[in-house]
């Protein structure tokens, strides 16, 4: 099924996503090294590598608060890297983090009702009161998440799990185009995973959404993606079916040294 | 107990009731001043209780220009005290130069108001009403914002208030050195008036308004993402905030009210030079008041104002020689035993916060997501 997705996506023209030769230099060390990739409208796509090879990296150039120092990337056809963090933001483009970056000091609600912003809203509109369209759906997804409890509770008080969660719920808000997740299954328990993962695939079977996830659990990436990117110190080592990465030579040997 | 304590402070100064009741006996306070030079000017009296009224209010004037005075310049903090509040509490951007918009507020009013000594200045530019000068010295006081907010507010954290402060400092040489304009050394002189219970209703009703309009401020999504700003630029630019068009936009509004409270006191004071419109203890208090009531709260800057503004009345009044180390050791109590001020041990606003957690929210902005060169901007 996962491959039907890949061939139709491909088969429609034109990447979602897509890099070209994208670098990026810490000092003297490469963290991306002219990384080529493309993601399709509908696909769900991996992106896998040893601490250290540059998928966060990656991220941070495609979400704008990185500066690349070489190659382009087009969104919607669009050149973007030379555009503000939040002018990619609006073009629907949204992501998690590896690190939480909740708002500690407000509420879970407050929380989801700011990601709203991650599409274009006017500062007039901002000082007049929430559409109460807004507020339902921020519930709606707080309550998917298994966090209604926890609606009037500052997010910093809440455990890293639930952190974890109320920000992949901020990054769905906006109802986005792409949606990169970085390390999303980390720290939750393995019932809430799969839902999850299925939620994951609801998405982008019905509505077509689109993912690039980071993650180090093989089992939820075989689960999910139809293709698979593996970075190695900032270079791509190499592309394909979830199958064929893992039976790499070059895959296994860099993650397990061999 | 102490918690029980609290509670009951807490319900009775939260209430809207007594909110209500305080602002109505202030409104309500000037009248005895003005029964008092009603009785002075009364020849006869006519009845025995009124007799033994007015001779209460004359000899003892419970309510007299010095009261009023008092009354007006701890308005006058709180105000400031709020408008810092806006930019360094909620926003996160510690503002060690916020007094160069009062003094800028003070001078533009006064110029405004026809004080030039210069010759050349321009005519339509003077005896301007004090209204529309107040509200001149607000608009310079915003232009400016806008000028240096561009510039500074790209800056992080402690780089933006060094920034600020030199700001400050650059302004006062700079005013000082135009003498022509700015009267130099000499300062300028306004219009004389001497009318206490004016200025008292002027900046009380100020007091109010800048006080609501923070507050409503606040239960905006406009509010919360000046917190979100606080708690997390980065995150909030990728999160879809245009972050500068925020910090501007909040800086020039704090920047306004903080001139036209500036132009306000300039008119009361009657006489104004560089050294007392552009001076650093002002920012300095309106930090140390924000901090003891509760950084990023609406009612924190209000009730740090008051507190600090009779303590150290009192301590003026009663160990001159000792009020700044009283104030030092203030200092130094706040941040080890109060970090989250007065509103801290109320716990009735969430998004209050301490001067550390504005700063960790600066580790935020420059160690996990800035550029590995450590330079101070993005």
């Amino acid at each position: 099924m996962t491959g039907q997705t890949t061939a139709s996506g491909q088969e429609n023209g034109r990447p979602l996503l897509q890099g070209i030769g994208v670098t990026k230099l810490y000092g003297g060390l490469a963290a991306l090294n002219r990384v080529d990739f493309d993601v399709y409208p509908g696909e769900i796509v991996g992106l896998i590598g040893p601490n250290g090879s540059g998928k966060t990296t990656l991220f941070d150039c495609l979400s704008r608060v990185q500066d690349l120092d070489g190659g382009q990337v087009f969104f919607k056809g669009e050149e973007i890297s030379k555009k503000k963090p939040y002018q990619v933001a609006h073009m629907g483009l949204s992501r998690t983090f590896q690190v939480f970056r909740v708002y500690r000091k407000l509420t879970a609600l407050e929380n989801m009702l700011l990601s709203r912003q991650w599409r274009e809203v006017t500062l007039i509109e901002k000082l007049t009161p929430t559409p109460p369209k807004a507020v339902e759906r921020a519930r709606h997804l707080l309550e998917f998440l298994t966090l209604t409890h926890l609606v009037d509770e500052q997010a910093g008080n809440l455990s890293g799990g639930q952190q974890r969660l109320l920000e992949i719920g901020m990054a769905l808000m906006p109802d986005p185009d792409i949606i990169l997740l970085d390390e999303a299954a980390s720290g939750i328990n393995p019932v809430l995973i799969n839902t999850i993962t299925d939620r994951i695939r609801q998405l982008s079977r019905e509505q077509g959404k689109t993912f690039l996830l980071i993650e180090h659990n093989m089992e939820f990436i075989g689960d999910l993606c139809s293709r698979v990117f593996v970075l190695n110190f900032g270079e791509k080592l190499a592309e394909g079916t979830p199958e064929e990465v893992v039976e790499n030579e070059d895959v296994i040997a860099a993650y397990f040294g061999t | 107990m102490v918690n029980k304590i609290i509670a009951a402070v807490q319900s009775v100064i939260f209430n809207r009731r007594f909110l209500i009741g305080v602002i109505i006996l202030l409104l309500l306070m000037p009248s005895l001043f003005y029964a008092a030079e009603w009785c002075k000017e009364l020849e006869s009296t006519t009845s025995p209780l009124q007799q033994s009224f007015c001779e209460y209010l004359i000899e003892e004037r419970p309510v007299n220009g010095a009261v009023l005075l008092s009354f007006t310049q701890m308005f006058i903090l709180i105000i400031l005290a709020s408008n810092w509040n806006l930019t360094g509490g909620f926003s996160g951007y510690i503002d060690f130069g916020h007094a160069v918009f009062f003094g800028l507020g003070a001078f533009g009013t006064a110029l405004l108001m026809g004080s030039s000594r210069w010759e050349e200045w321009p005519a339509f530019l003077s005896g301007w009403n004090f209204w529309t000068a107040m509200a001149g010295g607000g608009v310079v006081a915003a232009v400016f914002a806008i000028l240096i907010g561009a510039a500074t507010l790209r800056l992080k954290g402690p780089y933006f208030s060094i920034a600020m402060l030199g700001t400050l400092v650059a302004m006062r040489e700079f005013v000082r050195v135009n003498s022509n304009i700015s009267g130099g050394g000499l300062g300028l002189s306004l219009p004389v008036i001497l009318n206490r219970p004016f200025f008292f209703y002027v900046s009380l009703i100020m007091m109010v308004l800048v006080v609501s309009l923070i507050r409503w401020l606040r239960t905006t999504e406009f509010g919360a993402t000046l917190i979100a700003i606080r708690e997390d630029e980065v995150g909030a630019e990728m999160r879809g905030i245009n972050t500068t068009l925020h910090k501007i936009t909040a800086f020039t509004i704090a920047a306004a009210l903080t001139g036209m409270v500036g132009g306000m006191w300039a008119y009361q004071n009657t006489f104004i030079d560089v050294n007392i419109a552009f001076n650093q203890n002002r920012t300095i208090d309106m930090v140390m008041m924000t901090m003891l009531g509760g950084i990023g709260t609406v009612a924190g800057p209000v009730i740090g104002s008051a507190v600090i503004y009779w303590l150290r009345d009192v301590v003026w009044a009663n160990f001159l020689l000792y009020h700044q180390i009283f104030e030092g050791i203030l200092l130094i109590i706040i941040v080890l035993f109060v970090p989250e001020g007065i509103m801290g041990i109320f716990k009735k606003e969430d998004s209050g916060t301490s001067l550390f957690g504005v700063i960790r929210g600066w580790g935020r902005k420059s160690a996990r997501q800035g550029s590995p060169q450590g330079s101070p901007t993005e």
